[in-house]
Order: structure tokens, then C-alpha cells, then sequence
């Protein structure tokens, strides 16, 4: 291999992951917001109303200096990647390598079920995607008294928001086990604490997002865009709140 | 203690430390550095205050003192959005708050009352709406009525219909709705909603902010 820099989209096979580690490659996450710029810089080749997150990949590539791009396209990750990776393509002479990451061999959820801030959780999940080997000492499991389930989203400053006991559930329960088109792992929740089913606006996870939410107990949708309004954080505030959890 | 609710065009206070206290209100646009209050809710309220309680929070607890029933939905229809809190055995089961879509509707009706110097009070219910989802996107559908030959006075009129269908469905369609904010004066628009209607009048937030200072003084 030789790249210094790599690009990844989703979370690509395990195997790939260890090679990129190996040759001591730099991964750089493109789902995560890296660079300052505006979004509009993207509409020229992606629509305007899109996955947030797709959006924030094509920013990403156009201002990053990388030497190939990994995107996931298998059902760990979404249809809308696949058709990325199409723009992607086009946007650029380095390769982009389409992947299907299938793997089910779990690595462990100890971060989601900790007690620790859930934006630290986040960001070690996220981050956790670069590295092929297993964390040395995970902290322990807490007692939940809320649930976030869903993606990571855009807009981390939603996390804020949240307990330190709160729960991670959905596909950023599946990113931390490495094993993202694992659709069991990714549908569980627990229905004995509230629980904010969240998805990315214009995402096919919506659909999944809202259709838990209805089914669990006390269980809030929540969707947002690029950042989340004044609307969606109170709406969070308001739910935790009303639901009796303390902070 | 001074509670305000600090509405895109109206703010409301109430002095709990009055003898007898009454709600008052305000234009928003007349609002001053001396209209500082101990807790505050709304959309301006941060800027009058250092206990902010967001809004969503503020209308449960103002409907938990005003609705003497375990499963409940209140709806609140301000100028800039709409949003509801829906209790099922005495606790919270569903909320939404639409800033986006709702946008400007209560905010849209008291401007076409002023342009085409209607009377609410006085508009017969339509028998159609029109189908519109917000204040702002609505407005185009009056003007293209209006130019088709349509009275201004029923154009107005399928339009809050239309307004107030779409609120009823963001609430979840209920058989009986509470209503809360200025819109409980507009009796076209409460006419409009398809169903049941308590409204509650436009102090349901401050009562809410009363509640949430007994709460605390316990």
C-alpha cells in the first residue's frame, strides 16, 4: 500500500482497517465534520437537501489532501453511499474503493453501556473506527437512566444534553461492536428507560428511528439536519426532563 | 416574583408578589431592559432573564395544573411555531415542537386580519381548506384564490382552515384537543380544528412558570 492518507466512509471490513494500521497509514473519518467550511461548497455536486453526513464526506474530500478513499456500501452503512461513492468517482482522480463490510465477529460494547459523558462516549466510539484492535481496559457498565439510540449524529452538541448514565443503543452501539450491518443488534433497546430514537434528516434510518420510538414505551423520534434548532435540543431537554430523569 | 413568557409577538408576565396577581401582556416590539424577570420561558426569554425553562417543559406543567385529566393533548399555537405535549395515564407520552414547518402561522393570521381588514369574528367557516403546511408557504395559495376570483374574506378563511388541519394533524389527530396561546381568541381558527376544543386561553405557559417556582420553593 502505498498512501499515506486514506479516507474512510462508514466503517470499512475489519481487514481493511488492520492493513491501513499496519503499513501505519493515517485514517482520516470523513463522516465526522474535520474542516471549517461552508456546506454550500458541496451542492455543486451533491443536492442541497441530502444525509448531512454525505454532504459532510464530500466537504471533507474536497478540502483533505488524501491518497484513496474507502466508502462502505454494504448494508452497514446506506444505499446513499453507494451512489456518493458514484460522485465521488467523478470528483476525483484517486481511487475510491467500494467495500462491503459484513463482519459479525462483535467486538464488545463496553462504551456505550458506560458511565461517562455522552459525548466522550461518541467520541470514542467514533474514533474507534481508525483502530483494528480491541481498547485495553473498557470501563465498566453503569445503570442506564436514559437511552440514545441511533447514529452518531452531525451535530454533536445534542449529546450534551443527555445523563452521564445514559445508554447508547442503535447502529452507534453496532460501529462500537465493528459489526455495522448487524440489524439485530442495531433494532435492540430498552424499553424500561426513556429513550431518544434519533436519525440523521433525510437518512432511510428515519423510518426505523420513528417506527422504535412509536413502539417503545417512552420513547421520543428526533431528527436533525446539519445542526440541531433551538426546537429539537428543547425537545430533548423537555422529554428527559418530563420523563423524571435526574441529572 | 416576576414570571414572563416572552412570545415572538406578545410577551406575558405575571407578578406572583402583586396582591392578587393577573396576567398582563405586552407587544414583544415594546420590550425593555426593565422587563427583566426571575424565570422566563419563550422564544425571547433568554435574553431577560438567568432561569430560562424552555417551552415544551413549561407547557406540560402549565397543562398539568389546568387539565384535570390523565390522558390529555395540549396544543400550543404561537406566532413563530406550534408545539404539543400528549399525557397518557398521567405522564408524558409523546411532544413535538415544529419551528420549521410550523413556522409563522399564528404570525400569518394576525398579518392577513390586518391586510385585508378582516373580522375574524365575523368570517363564516369555509366549507373546504386550503391544503398548506406553513404561514409562509400558505400565503401564495391565498394570492393565486384571490386572482382567481375568490373573495379575499374566504380565501383567508380556507387558509386558517387549512392552517389549523395541519396543527390538529401535528398533534396526532386527537378526538379532543386543549388549545393554548393567542389563537384561542381567533374563533374561525378554533371553529377550524376537527375535532373537540378546550382552549385554554394564552396564560397556560406562565401558569406553567408558576407551578415550576412552587416546585422549586419546595
Amino acid at each position: 500500500m502505498n498512501y499515506n492518507n486514506v479516507g474512510i466512509v462508514g466503517i470499512p471490513p475489519l481487514a481493511i482497517i488492520q492493513e491501513l494500521n499496519r503499513h501505519n497509514i493515517t485514517i482520516h473519518d470523513l463522516d465526522t465534520p474535520m474542516i471549517k467550511a461552508d456546506m454550500e461548497l458541496t451542492t455543486p455536486y451533491l443536492p442541497r437537501v441530502y444525509c448531512a453526513i454525505l454532504r459532510t464526506v464530500v466537504l471533507n474530500a474536497l478540502h483533505l489532501t488524501l491518497d484513496a478513499i474507502y466508502i462502505d456500501v454494504g448494508p452497514g452503512k446506506c444505499d446513499c453511499a453507494l451512489h456518493v461513492a458514484t460522485v465521488l468517482e467523478d470528483m476525483f482522480s484517486m481511487p475510491i474503493l467500494k467495500t462491503i463490510n459484513d463482519d459479525m465477529t462483535g467486538f464488545g460494547t463496553p462504551v456505550s453501556q458506560s458511565r461517562m459523558g455522552l459525548l466522550q462516549k461518541f467520541e470514542r466510539i467514533t474514533e474507534g473506527v481508525k483502530n483494528a484492535i480491541k481498547p485495553s481496559e473498557p470501563p465498566p457498565a453503569c445503570i442506564p437512566t436514559a437511552g440514545f439510540w441511533g447514529v452518531p449524529p452531525r451535530d454533536f452538541s445534542i449529546l450534551d444534553l443527555f445523563p452521564d448514565t445514559t445508554h447508547i443503543y442503535g447502529w452507534t452501539r453496532c460501529m462500537e461492536n465493528k459489526t455495522p450491518a448487524d440489524h439485530e443488534l442495531e433494532l435492540g433497546y430498552d424499553p424500561d428507560i426513556p429513550t431518544v430514537f434519533y436519525a440523521q434528516s433525510f437518512c432511510a434510518k428515519t423510518a426505523l428511528a420513528r417506527h422504535l420510538a412509536l413502539k417503545h414505551p417512552h420513547g421520543l423520534y428526533l431528527d436533525s439536519d446539519v445542526t440541531a434548532g433551538g426546537s429539537a435540543k428543547a425537545k430533548i431537554q423537555a422529554f428527559l426532563e418530563l420523563s423524571g430523569v435526574n441529572f | 416574583m416576576l414570571l414572563g413568557d416572552f412570545g415572538t409577538s406578545y410577551s406575558k408576565f405575571l407578578d406572583l408578589s402583586a396582591a392578587g396577581p393577573e396576567p398582563y401582556i405586552i407587544s414583544s416590539k415594546e420590550l425593555g431592559t426593565e422587563h427583566r424577570v426571575t424565570i422566563a420561558t419563550g422564544h425571547n426569554g433568554k435574553r431577560f432573564t438567568d432561569w430560562y425553562v424552555n417551552e415544551l417543559t413549561v407547557l406540560a406543567r402549565g397543562g398539568e395544573q389546568l387539565i384535570a385529566e390523565d390522558d390529555f393533548v395540549l396544543l400550543d399555537c404561537g406566532s413563530r411555531d406550534i408545539k404539543f405535549i400528549h399525557y397518557l395515564n398521567g405522564r408524558l407520552n409523546d411532544m413535538g415542537w415544529n419551528s420549521e414547518c410550523g413556522a409563522s402561522m399564528g404570525f400569518t393570521i394576525e398579518l392577513l386580519q390586518r391586510y385585508y381588514d378582516l373580522d375574524y369574528h365575523e368570517l363564516p367557516l369555509p366549507t373546504r381548506p386550503f391544503s398548506v403546511t406553513c404561514g409562509v408557504l400558505g400565503m401564495s395559495r391565498i394570492f393565486d384564490a384571490v386572482v382567481s376570483g375568490t373573495p379575499d374574506a374566504e380565501a383567508v378563511a380556507r387558509f386558517v382552515m387549512g392552517i389549523a388541519i395541519n396543527a390538529y394533524r401535528f398533534a396526532g389527530s386527537p378526538t379532543k384537543l386543549y388549545l393554548s396561546g393567542g389563537l384561542c381568541d381567533n374563533p374561525l381558527f378554533v371553529k377550524s380544528l376537527p375535532c373537540e376544543v378546550i382552549p385554554l386561553g394564552r396564560f397556560v405557559l406562565l401558569k406553567g412558570l408558576e407551578a415550576i417556582s412552587s416546585q422549586e420553593k419546595k
